[in-house]
């Protein structure tokens, strides 16, 4: 269970939350929502360590970060703490290069050492979850925004994350799009994955969440 | 009337020869004023009498003549020690005296010595005087003087070379030579020598030093020019084989052949030249044959040889083909060697720790604000020539002495001169990655030097593609440059078949055709690659 405790951040001159706990229970979906620049991607950020935290631990048994932490051992932290993290942006992020097993592939094959076959059958097996089964040979530019997306959240999972941090997972795809990916969301969300996931959608958001974090607007100091 | 007599003015004496000139005068009656005007004028003078020189070169004012100042002692060369004199040379010398004696101002035009008969020939002068030899090749190009210098071949080694004194003990062995010299073509009538092609003397002489070469043959005034420079050079064996320096005029310069040609020999005969030859110890005794009537004659009016000029395709094509593979293998190996290293230190620069990154950005500027040329040269004789250096791994394999010594350096030069600009591409190529996929790669918990190995290094190489392929094909073309370290490469091969032959254009369109055989299949392909991954890109 990612946990986080008396977290702070700053940025550009503004205090975006402080003294913030945050537990992302096991099996359950966790929903932040909160007016634009209110720091809610941000917060999603620290919790799988893309961004810092100025005050405050976040911590994966038995992993502790606390801030301030030396680069090098924040890195050695983090990295560690990612791998057991899955993270989902609004930007879908697939590598270009790689077709789409590939992308899927890589994290299993590259940080956790499974051969190669054994991860495209469990690549496969992913794709198939997410309904994206007949695209294992395309690269992501021959995909629309929502297959991107469904392939996004396979490459995440296909790491085994003890937690699925979703980053506005449908803000850039149309609607018949965000459909099929909130339709995944859901299906994962029944199976019990843990997840945690940022959206401007009010109505989304309160359908699918079982904790919900409504961020303020941040104050300028 | 006028031009006539001047012609026939002889200047062994130039005074006898004005007092006789007004005898003439006087005889011819009805020219009289004006012939005793210039009667008068030779008379007053006479230490200084005047050819008549063509008087489209009186209307220009100044006479061009042709020379090769690099390694030029002592024909043309600034002498370190007193740089305010100028160029001085023994050649310099004689170029001032006919300047003197045909009343008209001299200028110096710097050309490569391989290159100085098509200077003559584009017209960039008026006449090449720089120790040129009435070869046969020659002879079917350009007009020649009588000699103004007789010269012998002198061998010499490094200290402590033993058996050594004639060519016939250097079967097998490695010997240098200047380039399209007389010492080059003797060395070629030897095949079981294997001959060094050097661009300067000097750079043939620092070879023997460092062991590349067993020995050096060079005419005798450049052995006792430089000499001073490489004193613990040794020669052996007597000076031997006789030619001739002469000066060469265009074809269509019979008349300036012709007035050159009288003042080279009045200055034999007044005893200027011997002077000069003195004061620079260039005097042998062989000199006294250049006042022998058989041997201007046989100098200045010989014939080519039947079948100068000529050239056997089938072994000149052979020899490009040979020397295009040279190219290829030089410029393929030096490109991936380039593209290794300029990846690395790109890679050093962005993400390596700060002093590493300063070294990495004085890497790149030095070697890209430096030409290639002074590099090239710099690792060949300046560095190849340290012995600690050369012992020191891994440079030892680079330097050691063998026949492929200066392929390597050749190699080791341009890769690390391209690195430099490929360096600055797969910078550029790095940065433009968007900064999500660095954050996906993370996110996946790849290390950082996992994210550049998969994720960040293969985009960065595809986006450097293009500028890459242009390099490479650069590469190809610069990669002649090596010919200054005796690399006979594809344009190295060509300047020699075409100085040979005078087929400049035929061979330089096959030369051409031979560098986009190498280099257009490789831009097809390049240019198909790129369609394919923007194939996957759209």
């Amino acid at each position: 269970m990612i946990r986080l405790r008396s977290v702070g951040k700053r940025y550009g001159g503004r205090t975006l939350f402080e003294r913030l706990d945050l537990d992302l229970v096991p099996g359950k979906t966790t929903v932040i929502m909160g007016p634009s620049g209110s720091g809610k991607s941000t917060l999603l950020r620290i919790c799988n360590q893309l961004e810092r935290h100025d005050a405050g631990v976040v911590s994966v048994e038995p992993i502790e970060i606390p801030a301030g932490l030396p680069e090098r051992e924040w890195q050695r932290r983090a990295t560690a703490l990612r791998r057991r993290t899955g993270m989902v942006f609004q930007g879908y992020q697939l590598f270009p290069h790689l077709s789409v097993i590939d992308n899927v592939t890589l994290a299993p094959r590259f940080v956790r050492g499974v051969q190669r076959a054994v991860a495209e059958a469990r690549a496969k097996e992913l794709l198939e979850l997410v309904g994206m089964a007949a695209a294992v040979d395309r690269f992501p530019a021959r995909l629309s925004g929502g297959e991107s997306q469904r392939v996004a959240i396979a490459r995440a999972l296909a790491t085994e994350p003890e937690v699925l941090l979703l980053d506005e997972p449908t803000s850039a795809l149309d609607p018949t799009s965000t459909e099929g990916v909130v339709q995944v969301i859901r299906d994962l969300r029944r199976r019990g994955f843990t997840l945690a996931m940022v959206t401007h959608d009010p109505d989304l958001g309160r359908s699918l969440a079982d904790h919900l974090i409504e961020l303020p607007q941040a104050a300028r100091c | 009337m006028f031009i006539h007599i001047l012609l026939r003015i002889r200047l062994v004496d130039p005074a006898s020869e004005a007092k006789s000139l007004h005898r003439r005068a006087v005889a011819v009656g009805h020219h009289a004023p004006m012939l005793r005007v210039l009667a008068c004028l030779a008379f007053s003078a006479a230490a200084v009498a005047q050819l008549p020189l063509p008087q489209r070169y009186r209307d220009a004012g100044v006479l061009r003549w042709a020379s090769d100042a690099e390694g030029g002692a002592p024909f043309v060369f600034l002498d370190p020690a007193r740089p305010e004199l100028g160029e001085i040379g023994f050649e310099v010398e004689i170029a001032d005296e006919l300047g003197k004696m045909l009343g008209i101002a001299m200028r110096r035009v710097q050309a490569p010595f391989a290159n100085l008969v098509q200077t003559l020939e584009r017209d960039d002068c008026d006449f090449a005087m720089n120790g040129l030899e009435p070869t046969d090749a020659r002879r079917v190009q350009v007009r020649f003087t009588r000699p103004y210098y007789v010269f012998q071949q002198q061998l010499s080694v490094a200290p402590g070379t033993t058996g050594v004194r004639t060519l016939a003990d250097l079967a097998g062995k490695r010997v240098g030579a200047l380039g399209e010299s007389q010492s080059h073509k003797l060395l070629l009538a030897h095949p079981g020598i294997e001959t060094v092609v050097y661009e300067s003397s000097t750079t043939a002489y620092e070879d023997v030093l460092n062991g590349r070469t067993v020995a050096a043959l060079a005419d005798l005034p450049i052995a006792r020019g430089l000499r001073p420079l490489y004193p613990r050079l040794v020669d052996v064996g007597e000076p031997f084989g006789e030619d001739y320096y002469v000066i060469a005029v265009r074809m269509d310069g019979a008349d300036l052949q012709a007035v050159l040609d009288e003042a080279v020999g009045t200055l034999i005969a007044n005893g200027t030249l011997e002077r000069i030859y003195r004061k620079w110890n260039l005097w042998v005794p062989a000199e006294a044959r250049l006042a022998e009537p058989e041997v201007v004659r046989k100098v200045r009016d010989g014939k080519a040889a039947e079948g100068a000029g000529e050239i056997a395709w089938g072994p000149a094509m052979a020899s490009l083909g040979k020397a295009a593979l040279v190219t290829f293998g030089i410029s393929v190996a030096s490109f991936a060697l380039a593209v290794v290293v300029g990846l690395c230190i790109a890679l050093v620069r962005l993400h390596g720790p700060l002093p590493l990154r300063w070294c990495a950005v004085g890497y790149v500027e030095m070697l890209r604000g430096t030409p290639i040329l002074v590099q090239l040269l710099l690792l060949y004789y300046g560095l190849g020539s340290i012995g600690w250096l050369r012992e020191m791994a891994p440079f030892a394999w680079v330097f050691k002495t063998d026949d492929y010594t200066a392929v390597r350096i050749s190699i080791l030069g341009l890769a690390l001169n391209y690195s430099a600009y490929e360096a600055e591409i797969y910078r550029g190529a790095l940065l433009a990655i968007p900064r999500g996929q660095r954050e996906a790669a993370q996110a996946l918990g790849l290390t950082t030097a996992q994210s550049l190995r998969h994720v960040i290094v293969p985009q960065a190489l595809r986006l450097s593609l293009a500028p890459s392929t242009n390099d490479f094909i650069a590469l190809f073309k610069d990669s002649s440059i090596v010919m200054v370290i005796t690399v006979v490469e594809l344009t190295k091969q060509y300047q020699m078949l075409a100085n040979a032959s005078g087929r400049f254009i035929v061979l330089g369109f096959v030369t051409c055709g031979l560098y986009l055989c190498m280099s257009l299949p490789l831009a097809f392909a390049a240019r198909r690659f790129e369609r394919r991954l923007d194939k996957d890109r759209a």
